[in-house]
């Protein structure tokens, strides 16, 4: 195989776009990635994505904020060891409240942290094949061509209603 | 929302970065005269002593917990219209959603400051850390006031990281259209996002996440800090209806506090056709319904104090009513909850001028109720002969004026420095390929 060449279709309309995305499975051409100005139920299903995991970092961060919680209060309590009011040492009810607030904490810090992984951020480098039409009012479609089936490639986006974008090996990103 | 294309959005936002007049600049001096104005107060009570303010036997606690509670209430609104709207899908949130965020964690940061003042030796503050001092004690979990610590600390890295996640599609905008040194600065910013659908997969699920955890959450802070009062025995404050009651009241006086800045946010950045007045009028019916809840709950008050046949709790809420700080307590009942009600008029909930003045009465009316709440019930306690009044003193009030001047200095230099309303989430309510075609 020859030298690879990117081609972004711009759309306006979201269903042009996804019909797009989903002609575009059936030819020999590698759909690339597709951007989005805002999240959009039509291209995930055109894409068939499958559900984030982003949940299950949440899901451990919560459970090891929980514990934490619970252990911090009962530690400096036990550090203490004073009797107040004649209610134990380690009294569990009040430390519901580290429990729960490390709870959440953890949760959120677990959530970013699947957020920033899952999604593959910071990611400088995906803007040298990229438009800022995307973050505007445009969809975009990259597909990947041998360098002789540009012209073709070019002309199926035209033909599904987008303008289209050459990304040369060199391309930067910079105005459309 | 119709008229609006998802250009017309991104170009209406965008435009309020333009450079600043003259006039923007001279208030942010202004405003930065007023924070260096409580600075200055603040250094004087270091070098001084704690007794430059009015706190004395029996009233310990004076404006410096008044502000704190006051501006962790206004914080919890954000949270109410970013979280808790999004998860019932709200769709009018969208447009006060970034303001309202922005508003909570400036006035956390705002909030944080007034236990460092109040501690008076502001270094000691590593005592409420989770860290041994030299005598190998850590501070002990069994205090509400360490509860607070917690809580507070949980929410202001929360409702950052919520702002900050909510921000990220935005500041891709403003990099995409911008050139020279804001260019790099909101490429570092955005963190190269490019709304790749792998990253909305994961962000939507991210961000319905942290909604879900945040409600629990902007209930739990204001409990906590109800409890720092609650679980004191001191008649006023030793009842259980402090958790609710707090909450229902800072979300009352953040929503309040919403009307205040988006109104005038609204008329000088003209965002009329985005932030409409039905939107401004879902504020304003939310009002009416925290309004009443907080009415309710003072009636609630007098009524257990009477209910209980306790002379003392008897005492302290007819002194509330009609004692030293009489006036307080009355402006806090008017503001609160007899000027609400007006907003059940119709043509008052749509005139402008209306909601802005009711939401400054509001504003007024909450300060008050924190006043009331955390001075008349240590003023006048069980023992009659440790009865004693309290009034703040120049430097307090130098010290709550640079408060309020920092709060609105961060919230003007945001407005003009970031997209103030979220042109992403505007534009998802938008009609799918009708209305944003280029």
């Amino acid at each position: 195989m020859g030298a690879e060449c990117q081609v972004m279709g711009l759309f306006t309309d979201e269903d042009r776009a996804a019909s797009a995305i989903t002609a575009l499975k059936k030819t020999p051409w590698h759909l690339k990635q597709v951007h989005s100005p805002v999240p959009s139920h039509k291209l995930s299903d055109a894409l068939n994505l499958k559900k984030s995991k982003v949940g299950y970092f949440t899901l451990v961060g919560g459970i090891i904020g929980f514990f934490l919680g619970f252990a911090l209060a009962m530690f400096t309590a036990a550090k203490w060891n004073l009797i107040v009011g004649g209610k134990p040492v380690i009294a569990l009810v009040p430390f519901v409240i580290v429990g729960f607030e490390f709870t959440i904490l953890f949760a959120v810090l677990g959530n970013v942290i699947g957020l920033l992984t899952q999604g593959g951020l910071p990611d400088y480098k995906g803007l040298d094949v990229y438009d800022p039409r995307c973050s505007g009012d445009h969809f975009g479609v990259l597909a990947a061509c041998p360098e002789a089936e540009k012209s073709q490639l070019i002309t199926y986006f035209k033909e599904k209603g987008g303008i289209t974008r050459v990304f040369e090996p060199s391309t930067s990103a910079g105005n459309p | 929302m119709s008229e609006l294309t998802y250009a017309k959005i991104d170009q209406t936002v965008l435009d309020t970065l333009r450079p600043a007049t003259g006039a923007y600049w001279f208030t942010v001096a202004l405003l930065a005269a007023g924070i260096l104005g409580g600075l200055a107060c603040w250094i004087y009570q270091i070098f001084i002593g704690i007794g430059v303010g009015g706190q004395n036997n029996p009233v310990a606690w004076g404006t410096y917990l008044i502000n704190f509670v006051f501006w962790v209430g206004i914080a919890h609104s954000g949270t109410l219209i970013s979280a808790i709207l999004h998860l019932f899908r709200a769709g009018w949130r969208n447009p006060i959603a970034r303001a309202a965020e922005t508003m909570t964690v400036f006035a956390v940061c705002t909030a944080g400051l007034f236990p460092f003042v109040h501690l008076g030796r502001a270094w000691m503050v590593f005592y409420m850390l989770p860290y041994p001092n030299q005598r190998t004690l850590w501070p002990n979990f069994q205090s509400p006031l360490m509860f607070d610590v917690v809580a507070i600390s949980t929410y202001l890295i929360v409702s950052s990281l919520f702002w900050y996640t909510g921000l990220l599609p935005d500041l891709a905008i403003v990099r995409d259209r911008s050139t020279g040194l804001r260019k790099k600065i909101f490429t570092i910013l955005s963190m190269g996002w490019t709304g790749r659908m792998e990253q909305w997969r994961h962000y939507v699920r991210g961000y319905l996440f942290f909604a879900a955890l945040a409600t629990p959450l902007v209930i739990s802070v204001h409990s906590v800090v109800s409890w720092d009062f609650a679980l004191g025995v001191v008649p006023g404050w030793h009842t259980t209806i402090f958790a609710p009651y707090f909450v229902a009241g800072a979300i009352h006086s953040g929503l309040a506090m919403v009307l205040t800045l988006m109104i005038p946010l609204r008329k000088i950045f003209g965002y009329e056709k985005i932030i409409t007045l039905d939107v401004l009028e879902n504020v304003a019916k939310t009002i009416i319904f925290t309004g009443l809840i907080v009415g309710f709950a003072y009636g609630t008050e007098f009524f257990i104090a009477w209910y209980s046949h306790n002379s003392v709790e008897i005492a302290i809420f007819k002194w509330r009513a009609l004692g030293h700080y009489r006036v307080g307590f009355w402006i806090m009942v008017i503001c609160n909850t007899i000027i609400p009600l007006f907003l059940f008029l119709k043509r008052i909930r749509r005139s402008i001028i209306w909601l802005f003045v009711i939401s400054i009465f509001i504003n007024i009316g909450m300060w008050f109720e924190r006043f009331v709440i955390i001075i008349s019930s240590v003023a006048h306690d069980f023992m009659p002969h440790a009865w004693g009044l309290y009034w703040p003193t120049v430097v307090e009030m130098g010290i709550m004026v640079g408060s309020f001047s920092l709060f609105f200095f961060l919230f003007i230099l945001f407005v003009k420095h970031m997209p103030s309303v979220s042109m992403t989430e505007n534009k998802e309510v938008l009609v799918q390929g009708e209305s944003h075609g280029g």
